[in-house]
């Protein structure tokens, strides 16, 4: 059904199949340098909205109509390369974090940019907090700093030092996890006002990546998925019924290469889908996968791309999966070519990740 | 037994009829290359021991061992080494190593086996030979315990089976496994790392296609050296990236691939923030997206009551230098901004497509600016790719349908 190789350039040269293996829905207009964050609007919009922040200190935003056909839309440049973005609650606002050691708010509909958070070194990650009594912006930094902001005053309402700089966080109230340098897990919970909860050790023995934050069946969060730079995934509950519930998985390696070396690739982001609640992972080895945590299995995995994918995302009700195709420095600065082509992807993914039926 | 086969024969494989050196080797091929579950690439003892093992761990049914001859993929015989090979069959492969000298010897040999071990017929094994060895229990004593490292099979041997060596045979027991490696067989180049002996070894060249050289997921998490950092930050901490037979694909210093690549000059400049300037400057671009977004916003109205009391403090804090429309923005109506944006009509349904109809926004770069001019306004670019109706609905929610 989507045989189509190319789908967007607007005339542009035709997008080669080696660089989009899975023959999904490109995105017009890619940024011009890696993706460092992928994020859908909220489900108060009524129409899907993809943000891409890039090494090229730019955020873009374009419209994803229902045919796969993206529209560019807007263009936002911060003082630096970009690392993370997210979505306020009600989908008016884009916050926009990164090197240049500020979050900004974007305000859609205005489209003015105001500083809501400043940090001593940059920052990795932000992530929007809606709670009932308050709302806030919590970035998380390289400066040992996890820090809450309400973005109407310059100071935040609070900072929690980390043990650590910030290497990876999520967010799904009341409930955030924070995974730093060092392998450190601390888990926050945000009710009333955020305040530590656990710290946990890691059950990976190498350095932290990414984390996503998973619910339970009354869709109340109860874990989170835990990527590192040794392909593996740890599935963590933060109060294990049973301690058997927590296991690691193995994933984004080569198969055996010719010379008798595996090559171990990074787990580059973990995203869990808003409906099944089964999840996806993708790596430096240029693949996702779509796994079943429960049923323990793989549900899918992707061919290789021609460069690594390094973040990803589902909209809303978990009708598309976005993925950005684009170098992740995991080779190191040698391995950089600014002349490639930088990829977002969509991709149909409903079905592919219905979970495993038991039979 | 095949201790009093040692005068005449070299060691060799039952499955795959494979002549060594050394039964050690022996021993490391067959782990290799007969009793690897293909599965988790876990290396067992004997044919019955992956049987059961891809049974109990995996569920599944192994019915052949991997890599062997035609007439000798019988799982359920329990040959080690050169233990447990039936009677027939080292009889026969005597006979075709010595030529001519057959029946008599074969014969003798047979007199020579003691009642008891002597193979007795079992019909139920399918296409080997119909022998079975008589000591199934003893057997079984033999082999190591699963927990062994993979690289030391006949350190565990010594001590576990003497009464089934011959001494000369296994005179090198005590050596360290490479060592005696190294003297015993000379063809293949020394691995450094002893545990990937087995991979080297010389059955190497003559397995199926299909029987990837993975040794890697037995040793896929290789022993790390970089201990949690500590929390000063100021030593730099390294990965072991490179493992006995898997290499992690990351820089060696332990940290974040965002931070060795902050560290690039090209990115290291940071532009000073100018966050009026850039608010001021393209504060059309986004026009038809605020458009969008105004819907929403309408939608939720009562958010919007608090956005823009947010927003007033925001301006009053940070003294944004605001064009028009942002001001209106600010407002909760939506009739007020429809004289701006002629094209804008409040509601998503005309929204999607609606873009088309649009002026580009003038302060785009000028490679969005003239991408998007170069569309045909009339042209409806899904229409061409996407012949209409299935093509919408799988990216589509039921409520569009």
């Amino acid at each position: 059904m989507f045989n189509q190789s190319s789908i967007g350039g607007f005339g542009g040269t035709p997008t080669p199949s080696s660089a989009n293996p899975m023959k999904d829905f490109e995105v017009t207009q890619p940024p011009d340098d890696s993706i460092s964050s992928l994020a859908f609007s909220p489900a108060t919009l009524p129409q899907n909205f993809l943000i891409a922040a890039s090494w090229d200190n730019n955020v873009r935003c374009w419209e994803i109509e229902q045919t796969g056909k993206s529209v560019p839309k807007s263009m936002q440049a911060c003082g630096g390369p970009v690392l993370d973005v997210c979505w306020s609650d009600d989908g008016t606002k884009v916050f926009m974090a990164g090197c240049d050691k500020q979050a900004k708010a974007w305000d859609l509909g205005s489209n003015q940019v105001i500083q809501v958070a400043q940090h001593d070194a940059p920052i990795k990650t932000c992530h929007w907090i809606k709670a009932s009594n308050y709302s806030c912006l919590m970035t998380g930094s390289w400066d040992k700093t996890l820090k809450f902001w309400d973005t109407r005053t310059p100071n935040p309402m609070m900072s929690i030092n980390l043990p650590e700089r910030c290497y990876c966080a999520d967010v799904d109230y009341p409930m955030a996890v924070v995974g730093t340098a060092g392998r450190q897990i601390i888990v926050y919970q945000l009710d009333g006002k955020p305040q530590q909860y656990k710290v946990l050790d890691s059950p990976l023995k190498y350095q932290h990546r990414c984390v996503a934050i998973f619910r339970d069946k009354k869709k109340s969060p109860t874990g989170y998925a835990l990527g590192s730079v040794e392909g593996r995934v740890a599935i963590q509950y933060v109060n294990p019924a049973n301690p058997k519930d927590n296991f690691t998985f193995k994933c984004h390696r080569s198969n055996g290469a010719p010379n008798g070396y595996q090559d171990i690739y990074a787990v580059n982001d973990i995203a869990f889908h808003p409906v099944h609640g089964t999840l996806a992972t993708v790596g430096s080895d240029g693949s996702f996968s779509f796994w079943d945590k429960d049923a323990r299995t793989k549900l899918k995995s992707s061919d290789l791309m021609e460069q690594p994918i390094t973040r990803c995302a589902f909209n809303s009700n978990g009708q598309i999966f976005a993925y950005a195709v684009s170098y992740d420095w995991s080779k190191g600065h040698e391995f950089y070519n600014s002349t490639k082509k930088n990829y977002i992807f969509l991709r149909s993914c409903y079905d592919e990740l219905k979970p495993r039926t038991s039979s | 037994m095949g201790r009093k086969k040692k005068k005449m024969s070299k060691p060799w494989c039952w499955y795959c009829n494979r002549e060594f050196e050394d039964e050690k080797i022996l021993i490391q091929h067959q782990k290799a290359k007969h009793f690897k579950c293909h599965i988790c690439h876990k290396k067992l003892y004997t044919g019955p021991g992956l049987s059961i093992h891809c049974m109990q761990v995996h569920k599944e049914t192994i019915d052949k061992v991997p890599n062997s001859l035609p007439n000798r993929t019988n799982i359920e015989i329990e040959i080690y080494g050169m233990e447990g090979i039936p009677a027939a069959d080292l009889r026969e492969h005597e006979r075709q190593r010595l030529g001519s000298v057959s029946g008599t010897v074969s014969g003798s040999d047979d007199e020579d086996e003691p009642a008891s071990k002597r193979a007795k017929p079992e019909g139920l094994l399918g296409n080997a030979p119909g022998v079975m060895p008589g000591m199934p229990g003893m057997m079984s004593g033999m082999i190591p315990p699963p927990g062994m490292p993979p690289g030391l099979p006949m350190m565990a041997m010594g001590p576990m089976g003497p009464q089934f060596m011959h001494p000369g045979e296994f005179s090198m027991h005590m050596m360290p496994p490479h060592m005696a490696m190294m003297q015993t067989q000379g063809g293949p180049a020394k691995p450094l790392f002893p545990s990937a002996i087995p991979t080297s070894s010389p059955g190497a060249s003559i397995v199926g296609a299909d029987f990837k050289p993975i040794s890697s997921a037995t040793i896929s998490a290789p022993p790390t050296t970089n201990t949690p950092s500590s929390s000063d930050g100021n030593k730099v901490n390294t990965i072991a990236t490179t493992g006995a037979t898997s290499k992690i694909i990351h820089p060696a210093e332990d940290i974040s691939l965002e931070e060795i690549r902050c560290r690039q000059p090209k990115y290291a400049r940071s532009i000073p923030a100018k966050s009026e300037e850039s608010a001021s400057s393209s504060s059309t671009a986004a026009s038809d997206l605020a458009n969008a977004v105004s819907a929403a916003q309408q939608a939720a109205a009562q958010a919007k009551q608090a956005e823009a009391i947010n927003q007033a403090a925001m301006m009053q804090r940070f003294p944004v230098r605001v064009s028009g429309p942002p001001i209106t923005m600010a407002l909760p109506g939506g009739p007020v901004m429809a004289p701006m944006r002629p094209t804008m009509i409040p509601g998503p349904p005309t929204l999607i497509g609606g873009h088309l109809m649009r002026p580009p926004p003038i302060s785009m770069p000028p490679e969005y600016y003239y991408r998007m001019i170069g569309v045909p306004p009339g042209m409806v670019y899904g229409a061409h790719m996407f012949p209409a109706g299935p093509m919408l609905t799988p990216m589509m929610q039921p409520r569009f349908r």
